[in-house]
């Protein structure tokens, strides 16, 4: 125990001694994370194929298909040789292999790159060495799972076909000494900020922590644990092999997405959304500020709280009453038109009205809840203003041009990139109940939402293909909110999201 | 200049409650319809279509769902258990993740309101969240599946740690910690008490949620017995059209159908409770929103 102890201090000593100014350690680590970026390049192949003849002959690969494969694989074309393989659950595997790749390269060139410029955050080398731990660690997990590949894929081709290249060892105990002289690195520099580890704060909180738990699982479950259904864009979903172990076919449903729906699906969920969010927020800023120019008590109150009702009853009754309105036979409004002599609208089966209806429809739903907040706003703006104003001669008009739009416009703006942030995301209940299941308006009304719906509960076979639509979606939309905040925060730093 | 002004304002309070009336008569105007069409004879629905007003007021449409009441009591038993076993534990959960996150002392508290903040901006989607349930947890069919994915949202977390901030001062929660109360005693003791209106509020947002749900019961039910009151009227309302269509091509009698008028006494009884309540716990749902909204 002590020999041991004493072995630490002097390998302390030795990572913690001067060297230009810094410390050895952390040139040493460096070093690491460097050549662990070089060794990720493509050139350097983790994964070399063996026993070629037997191997192909096993996997049914004709010669043709032979010449676009090599012999020796990097983790990032990996994916090409597993889609000849047939083997379902090893694309998967690649999937994640892939995905830790890029998660190590990502944090040692952060690490890298944090000790070149000497970059400190407010507890000097903190920051830094918690970078660096992160890297050797997926760097450790990417090497170990590579390994693990290796054994996983030549029992599932019941020989040996694939090797692990010595790279691969050597990063993996490469970034294990790594590790650890980050963490002794870390020790010292943690005593002198007083700051420690997630187990002493576990240990000091636990409380908390217990508090977490559910919430915790409840993410989990209905969260993240389902993003790693993604996978199933990239298969070919049949029922003997099931949803894990599926052909691995790349890229293929977004192919076939894009050549058929992609752009009508992107085009009408974004058109909608843009007019929902304009004429959504102008009706309600206008509404809000007649009813805050209100001083009949009575009528201040029901006029607010009748335009409110609608966000309170369920999209089934709005599809009753869509019905009731627009329908053929007994409709209201071919009743009306009949009873004034004309002849019936046939609007179930006439997609130009259903734009403008679901626009209706939605703002018919929508307007009691924006205005909520827009009058919250203009209630707490200062009457001085106003009174100054009226001092000075302004007419009610001109009140609300100069005093209370330009003071609700922060608000406008935060609702906007909140909109925004969620530009993708469709209003699902509110199509589907309207449309249903109605083919001939599916070409104004289809919603990425409402498609990958009607793929969930009609079509099992399709559901690569819906699972590749959403995660289209998903990323677009993401990509989204990330390039707004990202332009707020550069421009005004107080409106941004995160 | 006097008089100028004067015109103005007069024009601009014409101006607002001839919109502000018109508002809300477009805004009841379609519950108006649905009462009224409830209300009124089928036949009479059937050969001079709906109208605003009843026409030859009955109560024959009521009658027949009361008659046989045993599904739609059964969609209403179900309803009620989801909307309180999904209130009480959602809202005991949020209230749990949000005085967590409003600790100062607790030192991830940013990391944890990012994850949760995190789901709101990216999903895997619609379809490895139902596989979940489905396949993974085995749990299509099953009460749990339809409960338990609308627990919690991240704005409803982020509207009680706001509420949370709001009522409880960091001086208060010190000194009970200086006197030795552990966060177990700060929550029930200090913080629940003072939390009525946040815990209403939020509480009232996930019982609306679980009241007009009808998602979740399409995606996960295998018999009506588990069926929601929204997805109940749903059903009807979809299985008359189907069965319309049928009747026409195949001429089987159609008195068997759910009469017009009955489909609307039905969306009228499956509204009831929100309507009848609404006027009572409307100033929460504002002050949710408002408190919502400021703070973002």
């Amino acid at each position: 125990m002590k020999e041991k102890i004493k072995g630490l201090s002097r390998g302390n000593q030795f990572l913690n001694k001067e060297l230009a100014n810094r410390k050895t350690g952390v040139f040493l680590t460096a070093a690491v994370s460097v050549v662990a970026i070089i060794l990720s390049l493509p050139f350097f192949s983790w994964i070399s194929i063996v026993n070629i003849p037997a191997l192909f002959s096993k996997l049914s690969i004709t010669r043709e298909m032979a010449e676009n494969l090599f012999q020796g694989y990097s983790l990032f074309n990996l994916l090409s040789f597993v889609q000849e393989s047939k083997q379902g659950s090893l694309g998967l595997y690649a999937m994640i292999l892939l995905i830790l790749m890029a998660a190590a390269l990502y944090f040692n060139v952060a690490y890298a790159l944090k000790i070149a410029f000497n970059l400190k955050g407010n507890k000097g080398n903190l920051g830094l060495y918690a970078t660096g731990q992160t890297a050797m660690l997926f760097e450790m997990i990417a090497t170990a799972a590579t390994a693990g590949f290796v054994i996983f894929a030549n029992y599932k081709f019941g020989m040996t076909g694939m090797q692990a290249s010595p790279v691969v060892y050597i990063l993996f105990l490469l970034s294990l000494l790594s590790f650890a002289a980050i963490k002794l690195l870390e020790a010292e520099e943690r005593a002198l900020y007083k700051e420690h580890g997630l187990f002493r704060e576990i240990q000091k909180n636990w409380v908390l922590f217990l508090m977490l738990v559910p919430t915790f699982i409840y993410f989990m479950i209905n969260n993240y644990l389902p993003m790693l259904g993604v996978y199933y864009a990239f298969t070919s979903f049949n029922f003997r092999d099931g949803l894990w172990a599926s052909p691995f076919i790349g890229f293929k449903n977004f192919d076939f997405l894009v050549k058929a729906d992609l752009f009508r699906l992107t085009k009408n969920t974004i058109l909608y959304n843009v007019v929902f969010i304009g004429l959504g927020n102008a009706l309600q800023i206008v509404f809000a500020i007649f009813v805050s120019q209100v001083t009949v008590k009575w009528f201040k109150k029901a006029s607010q709280t009748l335009m409110f009702m609608p966000y309170f009853v369920s999209f089934v009754i709005l599809k009753v009453l869509v019905y009731n309105i627009f329908e053929y036979q007994y409709g209201l409004i071919n009743n009306i038109i009949t009873s004034a002599g004309g002849g019936k609208i046939d609007f179930y089966n006439t997609p130009s009205y259903w734009p403008v209806l679901i626009t209706l429809f939605y703002l018919w739903k929508n307007i009691g809840y924006g205005m909520v907040v827009y009058l919250a706003t203009i209630m707490g703006i200062d009457s001085e203003y106003y009174e100054a104003a009226k001092v000075d001669g302004a007419n009610i008009f001109q009140q609300i041009w100069y005093i209370t739009l330009p003071l609700v416009k922060p608000t406008f703006i935060i609702l906007l990139l909140y909109a925004l942030g969620s530009i993708m995301k469709g209003q699902f209940e509110l199509f589907y109940q309207m449309i249903g299941n109605n083919g001939t308006l599916y070409n104004v009304t289809d919603i990425f939402d409402t498609y990958v719906y009607r793929i969930t509960m009609t079509q099992p076979l399709s559901i690569g293909l819906g699972t590749a639509a959403g995660l289209y979606q998903s990323v677009f939309g993401f990509a989204i909110v990330i390039l707004t905040n990202f332009l707020v925060k550069r421009k005004n730093p107080e409106y941004a999201l995160f | 200049m006097k008089i100028k002004k004067n015109t103005s304002t007069m024009i601009f309070n014409i101006i607002t409650y001839v919109m502000l009336t018109f508002g809300a008569i477009v805004c009841v105007f379609p519950f108006i319809i649905i009462v009224s069409g409830s209300l009124t004879n089928n036949t009479t629905i059937l050969t001079q279509g709906y109208s605003v007003l009843p026409r030859d007021i009955t109560l024959s449409a009521y009658r027949t769902i009361f008659n046989a009441p045993k599904d739609i009591l059964q969609a209403y038993k179900m309803t009620f258990y989801y909307t309180i076993v999904g209130t009480a534990i959602g809202l005991m959960m949020i209230t749990l993740t949000g005085y967590v996150i409003s600790r100062r002392e607790f030192k991830y508290r940013n990391t944890v309101s990012f994850l949760i903040y995190f789901t709101s901006i990216f999903g895997g989607g619609m379809i490895p969240w139902y596989l979940m349930y489905a396949n993974v947890l085995n749990m299509k069919g099953s009460t749990f599946a339809i409960w338990f994915p609308a627990l919690m949202s991240p704005f409803l977390i982020i509207l009680m740690r706001t509420f949370i901030v709001g009522s409880v001062p960091e001086a208060i929660t010190e000194s009970a910690k200086i006197d030795g109360a552990g966060h177990l005693t700060i929550f029930f003791k200090i913080v629940m008490p003072v939390l009525k209106p946040g815990l209403a509020t939020v509480g009232l947002f996930l019982a609306l949620g679980y009241w007009n749900d009808w998602y979740r019961s399409s995606m996960f039910s295998t018999s009506s017995k588990t069926w929601e009151l929204q997805f109940y009227l749903y059903d009807l309302l979809n299985a008359t059209t189907a069965l319309k269509q049928m009747a026409q091509s195949t001429s089987i009698s159609t008195a068997e159908l759910p009469t017009q008028s009955v489909k609307l006494a039905m969306a009228v009884v499956a509204t009831g409770p929100v309507i009848l309540f609404y006027p009572f716990v409307q100033k929460f749902f504002v002050s949710g929103i408002t408190v919502g909204a400021v703070k973002g």
